[in-house]
């Protein structure tokens, strides 16, 4: 390779749903090796902007490229140097951990022998050993993550695309969750991922994106957004949010 | 929005009570919202609502018969006997064919401060509002109709209640029934137990069935009015019969009739209320799940359940051995599995053991009349069993949901996914199949036929996966998240319906020239049969799946949109 091309480059991403803008045109590159935060509020389109990036939703124009690869042009290639974990996406949860691992890493063309190597390694480093014959169903929000998480990681990805990957965890699966995804990133690995949580950003990122209303309204390393503030002071100036002032709901004072 | 929440200081603040006008209303608020944009789903809506007032009318119209026509000698025949039938059909068709309708999901009330009695009565009243609800009605006011016109008015408005009354236990009995066997199935404890349960009793209306037409076949009217009398004593009959008891001159029955009907009413609410009450706090928990231990070898092994140890473990192994162990784990699936063994069994008797000739018969039984089945006649039955069993896959994604996003994510080739999907499944289907020929042969006592009913059932079914793999890419649509494996969305159960009559009838279609070739080749059909038929039949499934995988490349974004629950 010649051109060093960015992990995940958008163009241009827009989709609409029942006549109401979802996302309105996102721009967006996320340099390879980096550590990218995706900010928003509820309903900020970041669901629906990584959905399109990871040929989950077939964006209504745009583009999306990963290390160099037309997502929605050459599918196989792309989705070969991506690991998912979608948000409010069922798993096929009527299998245990090790089975649904064993599914995953098949079904991406991986070496049986691997695939029992490094589920089994998993499942040890995430906890989810003594689950044992536990079908995912019946898992906790927190084990769901985990092992959603393990699917993502197990062929090896270059390019790791979470949607809300702290969203209802436990604090020690959080830690876990973060400190194996800082051994990702410093093995050369890139991490996209979207939150609302702005310290796990903060202590994590090194790029970071505000996107609100469907339009990045922020973008650059976490210096630059932030500008010498926190950034939870420049997230609320961003998003606009409303304060209250104590007039209202006074009947929750007994 | 003000919510009319109060916390007041005082406690005794006045709290409106809930009535089930409450539920009526939240059930057509629901309805309406699920059409609001819709424009498919109103037409099929509309549709299913025509459907629905022609069954009415013509069953209007054979309740009413014996008051048209004046002559009430058999009044208390068809109106125990239809509404016997009327009765037993909303038991069973939901649980085996349709499911019911779970608008409101008695889950979502789980929160609520309900009295169960409010609750139960308030699902209850809004189970009535439906489009079957209202077809019942119509038909059955024939009955109204016969009682007027044969004992005047007072008979008239004995049997308005009559019917009323009936009608009540028929949505109740359907409630009951689905809601009890719901909370089986979810349950790991007596899942299986409930699955056997549910298939036997299902099963055994094929052999009722040939009972019951045998007994036609050799009684005489007047054997078969005691027979409806006494079904008339029963609650099954005794709502319908009360108006023509009334015109009859049987005014004491009357009030003993509406007794019975209310005491079984009551029982059954009172046994939907219990499951209801287990319903709504298992979709909270539903126990603790044991943790199995004792796992034995690499994760790889463990996806592989016994049966597909054959495949090979790579992409096509793996999907195969995942739908393998969906087909059992998922309650829903197996409900379906369950279907398939039932319709198994009881069509082609239907067809063969009493279609051919009640007029002729001399009453010698069941052999004489069997072995007037023909190759033909035994292919096409075999036709409808293979349709059927194959249309179970017209939504095989809509059973994923959004899990298919793994497949997606993945990018499993299509062709490949159809072949594994297709092959998982036929591990557990031609087995029931080859059953299927098996025992039809010897119940017509043609062993020679085996070959021929075999290759009849493995064509038709080869046929119907390619027809329903196209169907279940272009046709896919979205089932609810809930326990209950009987559940549909309000409007699906059409949608349902349609495709379902569109891929049987294209299937069917595909496999007509095996019911030609049974008609015109004779004798040497029935060794041709076996390898022809299997031929055929993996020939057409194979075709299916290379162009409908196709298609499925092209549009896997759209179709997991589809299949993803609203949410």
């Amino acid at each position: 390779m010649t051109v060093e091309h960015p992990a995940l480059a958008l163009r241009g991403l827009a989709k609409r749903f029942d006549g109401t803008i979802a996302v309105a045109g996102v721009d967006l590159d996320v340099p390879a090796g980096s550590f990218y935060g995706l900010l928003g509020p509820n309903g900020a389109g970041k669901t629906t902007t990584l959905s399109m990036a990871v040929g989950l939703l077939r964006p209504d124009a745009g583009s999306a490229w990963v290390l160099g690869h037309d997502v929605w042009q050459d599918p196989v290639t792309a989705k070969r140097l991506l690991g998912v974990m979608p948000d409010g996406v069922r798993l096929f949860d009527r299998l245990t951990g090790a089975e649904l691992l064993a599914y995953n890493g098949l079904l991406r063309g991986m070496d049986p022998a691997v695939v029992d190597q490094r589920a089994a390694e998993l499942l040890d480093v995430l906890a989810l050993g003594d689950a044992g014959r536990t079908l995912v169903v019946d898992y906790s929000a927190g084990m769901k993550k985990k092992i959603g998480l393990a699917c993502a990681l197990l062929h090896g990805p270059r390019v790791l695309v979470l949607d809300e990957p702290f969203e209802a965890v436990d604090p020690v699966s959080a830690a876990l969750i973060r400190d194996i995804l800082t051994r990702y990133a410093a093995g050369g690995g890139t991490v996209v991922f979207s939150s609302h949580v702005m310290e796990v950003v903060e202590r994590l990122c090194s790029h970071v994106a505000i996107l609100a209303g469907g339009t990045i309204k922020r973008v650059g390393t976490i210096d630059e957004v932030r500008g010498g503030r926190s950034l939870e002071q420049v997230f609320v100036e961003v998003v606009g949010g409303r304060t209250a002032t104590g007039e209202e709901l006074s009947w929750l004072s007994q | 929005m003000a919510l009319p929440v109060s916390v007041d200081a005082t406690p005794a603040a006045p709290v409106r009570t809930v009535s089930a006008r409450h539920f009526v209303r939240l059930k057509l608020r629901v309805m309406g919202n699920n059409f609001r944009g819709q424009g498919w789903r109103i037409a099929l809506f509309v549709g299913g609502a025509l459907l629905g007032l022609w069954f009415a009318a013509a069953g209007f119209f054979l309740f009413a018969a014996p008051g048209l026509t004046g002559n009430g000698r058999y009044a208390v025949l068809i109106a125990a006997a239809g509404g016997g039938l009327l009765v037993l059909g909303w038991l069973f068709l939901p649980l085996v064919f349709f499911g019911v309708d779970e608008t409101l999901d008695p889950a979502r009330f789980a929160l609520l401060p309900l009295p169960r009695r409010t609750l139960v009565t308030g699902l209850f009243v809004a189970a009535l509002i439906s489009v079957p609800v209202l077809a019942v009605l119509i038909a059955t006011f024939g009955l109204v109709l016969t009682a007027w016109s044969l004992g005047g008015w007072s008979a008239g408005l004995v049997a308005v209640v009559g019917v009323l009354a009936g009608i009540l236990l028929c949505v109740a009995a359907s409630r009951a029934v689905t809601s009890a066997f719901a909370t089986m199935l979810r349950s790991r404890r007596v899942r299986d137990l409930a699955a056997v349960l549910l298939a036997v009793t299902a099963a055994l209306l094929g052999p009722l069935q040939v009972f019951g037409l045998a007994a036609l076949r050799e009684a005489d009217w007047t054997r078969l009015t005691g027979v409806a009398t006494v079904i008339g004593w029963t609650p099954l009959g005794a709502p319908w019969t009360v108006g023509i008891d009334v015109a009859q001159g049987r005014v004491w029955a009357a009030p003993v009739k509406l007794l019975i009907t209310v005491v079984a009413l009551g029982a059954l609410l009172a046994w939907w209320s219990r499951s209801i009450e287990s319903a709504m706090v298992g979709a909270a928990s539903a126990g603790k799940a044991p943790v199995r231990r004792g796992v034995t070898g690499g994760a790889v092994a463990q996806l592989f359940p016994r049966v597909t140890t054959w495949a090979g473990r790579d992409r096509f192994g793996a999907l195969v051995a995942r739908e393998a162990r969906y087909w059992w784990r998922d309650a829903r699936r197996r409900a379906n599995l369950i279907t398939i063994a039932v319709v198994g069994i009881f069509v082609p008797v239907l067809i063969n053991v009493t279609g051919g000739d009640f007029a002729f018969e001399d009453g010698a039984g069941f052999t004489a009349a069997a072995s007037d089945s023909s190759p033909v006649v035994v292919t096409i039955s075999m036709l409808l069993v293979g349709v059927l069993a194959a249309v179970t896959l017209a939504n095989q994604f809509g059973f994923d949901g959004s899990a298919y996003a793994a497949n997606v994510v993945a990018g499993v080739p299509g062709r490949v996914e159809l072949r594994a999907r297709m092959t998982a499944f036929s591990l557990y289907v031609l087995p029931m199949l080859g059953v299927v020929a098996v025992v039809l042969s010897f119940l017509l006592s043609r062993p020679e036929w085996i070959g021929l009913t075999i290759g009849g059932l493995v064509a038709t079914y080869g046929a119907g996966l390619a027809v329903n793999s196209l169907i279940s890419v272009l046709g896919a649509y979205s089932l609810p998240e809930t326990s209950n494996p009987f559940a549909m969305n309000s409007g699906a159960g059409l949608a349902k319906g349609l495709l379902t009559l569109l891929a049987m009838l294209v299937s069917v279609v595909v496999a007509v020239p095996m019911v030609v070739a049974a008609a015109l080749l004779g004798d040497a059909w029935l060794w041709l049969a076996l390898p022809v038929g299997a031929a055929y039949g993996l020939g057409a499934a194979l075709l299916g799946a290379y162009l409908a995988g196709d298609v499925l490349d092209r549009r896997q974004p759209e179709l997991l949109a589809t299949v993803t629950p609203r949410r």
